[in-house]
């Protein structure tokens, strides 16, 4: 039986109809936020992150109704079409990307830490973003473009 | 995964009825992070899936005098990780979440759910077991406790029943001059899970310095956490010497039954847990003297 649920996706009210077993990274897809992808579908590889209340989450694995009444962000929602965030900015100026499958992955997460902790230590930073992979090995970029804007 | 209703009773009454009008068909779902993967192969197929995230008071971590450290069944391991009060009582819980899957698990992943679930190769139970930890378990009939230890029976099994709901874990308070350490070993990466576990509490004897109370967890090398009874045994009522140290260790590289798995061979674990006992058991004594 389909359930009705509000998501707060990137600062808008969405109310969708959907079946329990719809997960969130499949509902925001719905939507045309095409930028979280699905990769290994059981939470290890980070290319499906959304914010969910401003924290990581893998999307993949996340049912769309236990989001009800909560802020989803996606990559999407960051920066605007004239300004992009920071992060985003780095990432193209380090060249941190090479297919893109999971940079929006990345930076999401980059953003969660940044907020969590605005100055953290190298350790911080490899360890939070431990859990995300660049199949490309993109990773001295990745790791640059964050110092870059955590400002080490 | 599909074909389940989604249920999200507000009370624990309610969520027990509703486990037991399914009769086993129900499942309680909580962070999600094993259920949807289990799901997602087929391995569990259930009629519905009964949230307890909208239920009040199992949540939050609390300290009790008598009852120790009382963690609700619905705290993250991200909560675990960055508690002020953990860090304050028991700091090596914040220290090995670090370790734990990845941040996005973390974030959703919850302490009920981790015991609940009798996965094997998780940190926790393994450090709860070496606390005496108890839990508390609601179902319609009533509440009942059970020492951690009896909730796990098997691989993936436990001793709730289809109604019952494990809804918070005690950690009982920690004597004076006791010293906990937890060692993890990850055969592959850090986000793996681990391939070893071993949790030591030690509470030294004040005047003679012998080691007067001594637990022995081990994780991921048997169906279940398990305590090396014998290697607490070698060790209890006597100061720490290099030898008994080595008997000990051999001793719960013995007690276990692992499996070889991509992981590492059986061999190969049983050699972990001898060194990793000897490492865990001389940190969680300096601990303690410092206590």
């Amino acid at each position: 039986m389909k359930k009705r649920v509000n998501i707060f996706v990137n600062g808008v009210e969405r109310i969708l109809e959907v079946e329990p077993w719809v997960t969130l990274l499949e509902a925001v897809r719905g939507l045309g936020l095409t930028g979280a992808k699905l990769g290994c579908d059981i939470q290890v590889c980070g290319t499906c992150t959304l914010l969910l209340d401003g924290r990581p989450v893998s999307a993949c694995s996340v049912l769309a109704v236990d989001a009800d009444g909560r802020q989803v962000l996606t990559i999407e929602g960051l920066g605007d079409k004239n300004r992009l965030h920071p992060l985003q900015e780095a990432f193209m100026d380090c060249g941190a990307l090479q297919c893109g499958y999971c940079t929006s992955g990345f930076i999401l997460t980059a953003k969660a830490m940044l907020e969590e902790s605005p100055r953290p230590t190298e350790e911080q930073i490899r360890s939070y973003m431990g859990g995300n992979f660049c199949r490309c090995g993109c990773y001295p970029e990745i790791l640059e473009a964050i110092r870059k804007v955590a400002g080490l | 995964m599909r074909g389940f209703e989604y249920l999200e009773p507000t009370t624990l009454s309610e969520a027990c009825g509703l486990l037991k009008r399914y009769a086993g068909d129900a499942k309680v779902f909580a962070g999600g992070s094993a259920f949807t993967i289990l799901m997602k192969q087929g391995l569990l197929q259930p009629k519905a899936l009964v949230n307890i995230k909208k239920i009040e008071g199992l949540r939050g971590i609390r300290y009790d005098p008598v009852e120790g450290l009382i963690i609700g069944a619905l705290v993250t391991h991200h909560e675990i990780e960055t508690s002020e009060l953990l860090k304050e009582k028991l700091p090596i819980l914040c220290e090995l979440e670090h370790d734990v899957a990845n941040i996005r698990v973390r974030n959703m992943a919850t302490v009920g759910g981790n015991l609940a679930s009798g996965e094997p190769l998780t940190d926790l139970p393994c450090v709860f077991i070496s606390l005496d930890s108890k839990v508390k378990i609601s179902s319609s009939s009533g509440d009942r406790t059970l020492p951690l230890e009896k909730l796990f029976v098997d691989y993936y099994e436990t001793a709730l029943a289809s109604d019952e709901i494990l809804t918070q874990v005690m950690l009982p308070p920690l004597e004076p001059l006791t010293g906990v350490e937890y060692l993890r070993f990850s055969s592959s990466s850090v986000v793996d899970k681990p391939c070893v576990g071993v949790s030591t509490r030690i509470t030294l004897d004040a005047k003679s310095q012998a080691l007067r109370t001594v637990r022995i967890g081990l994780g991921c090398v048997a169906p279940t956490p398990i305590r090396a009874r014998r290697a607490e045994k070698i060790l209890e009522g006597k100061p720490l010497d290099p030898q008994r140290l080595a008997e000990a260790a051999a001793s719960a590289s013995e007690e276990c039954s692992p499996l070889s798995d991509l992981r590492g061979s059986e061999h190969y674990k049983r050699e972990m847990v001898r060194v990793l006992v000897r490492r865990a058991v001389p940190k969680a004594c300096k601990r303690a003297q410092g206590s």
